[in-house]
């Protein structure tokens, strides 16, 4: 017994590395993981070939539709996720732990699902879905039908990311602005907003990377009008992996430049 | 202006608050009590933070309570400041400001003038309630409330800013509750004291009279008697009572106590320690000789502990240094302790 667990001491002694170097090679792998497939993407085409490809129209159109409707998906998530994640900061107990978990739902749901769930309500042949198509606005194969699918799995971002933001913002500081007089709408104007600013603005920027990279529930609901990750699918698809690369880096970029606001003037909620 | 609590209540889960009444006019009321007895939440209910379950808040004729905080006219100075970390000290003040003439007012009266562009992260603990101060005193309310603004600070700003304080808490003309857990702080500011314990208050008095006249054990230790005793009237006449405890028998001046159980109070910086045997001491005093067990320098007194001969006693004493470096004092020095007979104040009951 003591002879064994001699040896292994000395065993470990002996052998001379260090946890972190282990720690380190094995992070390694992973980083490079990242770091080979993403120069690969960009060395992979010539880019006076990448270039020429972006002008054409079917990798316009879906640019201009990944960005529009990411656009509206944000907007709308910011207006309607700041108030609930308001009201998830200030509030304890049981009711606000159920809300939180059906906020966080539609995060670790499979985007497919997300689109089926989605069908049954706003689908043709659901009472809202064929209502909205005889009102000429359909909520599938539509701009709407984008909106429907990207707000469903992004909007969680701004609320759960706005949550953390406001709650950073010591609520007497709340109480300090009303007993001067302030009202709750002055109060949240000028103290909180500005206070929980640049974590809010990291809410809307993962929420603005999410729309802009959904896909399942995208395919789903309106594979037209087609956003960037459908036309890359189906450029992949017919044409073959060559021509799914523009529209990919398209989506790298945009992806760095979410980055870039992360780490600037936003509060990067990961570090 | 008069603020007037009338059988105020609120509930926290284990903490019960009240039932308070309180009538506070334009003075100063320092709230004195221990940390968790609930002077915060007198406060919070005042300003509207919360709300109470039961009972009324009223300031001249205007009910406060189901009024929004910010409609209540009640400055309320928090406790680190609270000052809006985003905003410099100039545009903190403003935010609060009706006027601009208010705030220049304010910044030569709280002298200001230095740290006006600055931000609250980089100002001193004794700048930050400044500001706060001005801030508050900004939209001119009908009652301030202070929650310990003095505690974070080092001793000597805490002294600076509390002497300037008393002078400007003078020129208030509306009620002030001042929160403390400071007894030298309470009774330094306080025109009255409330003293606090679980949420109900034990004692509302003027400073001499708390400090001096505690109707209950628990004052006197907070106020620091630190000679509290069970004791027995064995006579009582006319202008004074005979009380018996630990052996010995002391004459006090109070009669007013009808029990024969009774606990007796005697701050230790209202008696003297001398050498023993001193005929020109005080003649009207209690002389109890003893041996010095223990002392402590607090810096501006010590704190000595005398073992009573006659019996098992210990009283505590503060004397002064130059007392003390007369006496030589140290442990197994044989003194006696004069306890005058107006030092001696008796609550009805044992414990």
């Amino acid at each position: 017994m003591s002879a064994r667990s001699n040896s292994k001491q000395s065993g470990t002694a002996t052998s001379g590395f260090d946890w972190l170097d282990v720690a380190l090679v094995l992070g390694g792998v992973l980083l490079l993981y990242y770091v080979v497939p993403m120069v690969s993407l960009f060395v992979s085409v010539p880019a006076g070939d990448v270039l020429a490809r972006m002008a054409n129209p079917t990798v316009v159109d879906s640019a201009t539709t990944s960005l529009l409707s990411a656009t509206i998906t944000t907007v709308v998530a910011t207006l309607f996720g700041l108030p609930l994640a308001y009201w998830l900061a200030r509030t304890d107990g049981a009711v606000a732990k159920v809300v939180l978990a059906f906020v966080v739902l539609p995060l670790v749901l499979p985007p497919t699902v997300g689109g089926i769930v989605l069908l049954t309500v706003f689908g043709p042949g659901s009472p809202l879905g064929d209502a909205a198509i005889a009102a000429g606005v359909p909520l599938t194969r539509s701009l709407a039908g984008v909106v429907l699918a990207q707000l469903f799995v992004a909007s969680p971002f701004v609320v759960v990311t706005g949550k953390a933001a406001f709650e950073s913002v010591d609520q007497t500081l709340e109480h300090a602005s009303r007993s001067l007089g302030k009202s709750r709408l002055t109060t949240a104007r000028r103290v909180t907003l500005p206070l929980a600013g640049p974590g809010i603005l990291a809410g809307v920027t993962l929420a603005f990377a999410r729309a802009i990279g959904e896909f399942g529930a995208t395919m789903m609901l309106a594979y037209y009008p087609r956003t960037m990750p459908v036309q890359i699918w189906v450029a992949f698809i017919e044409l073959g992996l060559d021509n799914a690369y523009p529209v990919a880096i398209l989506l790298v970029l945009i992806a760095a430049a979410a980055l870039l606001i992360l780490n600037t003037a936003a509060a990067n909620p990961w570090e | 202006m008069t603020l007037d609590l009338a059988r105020l209540r609120k509930a926290y889960g284990q903490f019960d608050f009240g039932p308070v009444d309180l009538t506070v006019d334009d003075e100063v009321l320092a709230v004195l009590g221990p940390s968790g007895s609930g002077k915060t939440t007198l406060l919070s209910l005042i300003a509207g933070i919360t709300s109470p379950d039961s009972g009324s808040i009223r300031l001249a004729d205007r009910a406060l309570v189901g009024v929004p905080l910010e409609d209540r006219r009640v400055g309320m100075v928090f406790q680190e400041g609270a000052l809006f970390p985003h905003m410099t000290v100039r545009e903190n003040v403003e935010y609060a400001a009706t006027t601009g003439d208010r705030v220049d007012e304010l910044v030569a009266l709280l002298e200001l003038d230095d740290v006006l562009d600055r931000t609250p992260p980089t100002l001193s603990g004794g700048e930050r309630q400044r500001v706060a101060l001005a801030r508050t005193l900004a939209t001119d309310p009908d009652v301030l409330l202070l929650d310990e603004p003095l505690s974070s600070l080092d001793a000597p700003i805490r002294r600076r800013l509390r002497d300037e304080l008393h002078g400007l808490f003078a020129s208030l003309d509306i009620p002030v509750l001042y929160v403390t857990h400071d007894q030298r702080t309470a009774t330094a500011l306080g025109d009255r004291i409330a003293i606090v314990r679980d949420g109900a208050l034990e004692q509302v008095g003027t400073p001499s009279a708390v400090l001096t006249r505690p109707t209950s054990r628990f004052v006197a230790r907070f106020t620091g008697t630190e000679n509290v005793f069970d004791a027995t009237v064995t006579d009582r006449t006319a202008d004074g009572a005979t009380v018996q405890f630990g052996g010995v028998q002391l004459q006090t001046t109070t009669a007013d106590v009808a029990q024969s159980a009774v606990t007796v109070c005697i701050h230790p910086s209202r008696v003297d320690v001398e050498a023993p045997y001193v005929a020109d001491g005080d003649r009207t005093a209690n002389a109890v000789s003893g041996t010095v067990t223990r002392w402590l320098n607090e810096g501006s007194e010590y704190r000595v502990d005398v073992d009573v001969d006659a019996g098992p006693l210990t009283l505590t004493a503060s004397v002064r240094p130059p007392t003390f470096d007369r006496l030589a004092l140290e442990r197994g020095t044989a003194v006696q302790v004069l306890v005058p007979e107006a030092s001696i104040h008796l609550i009805p009951g044992g414990e």
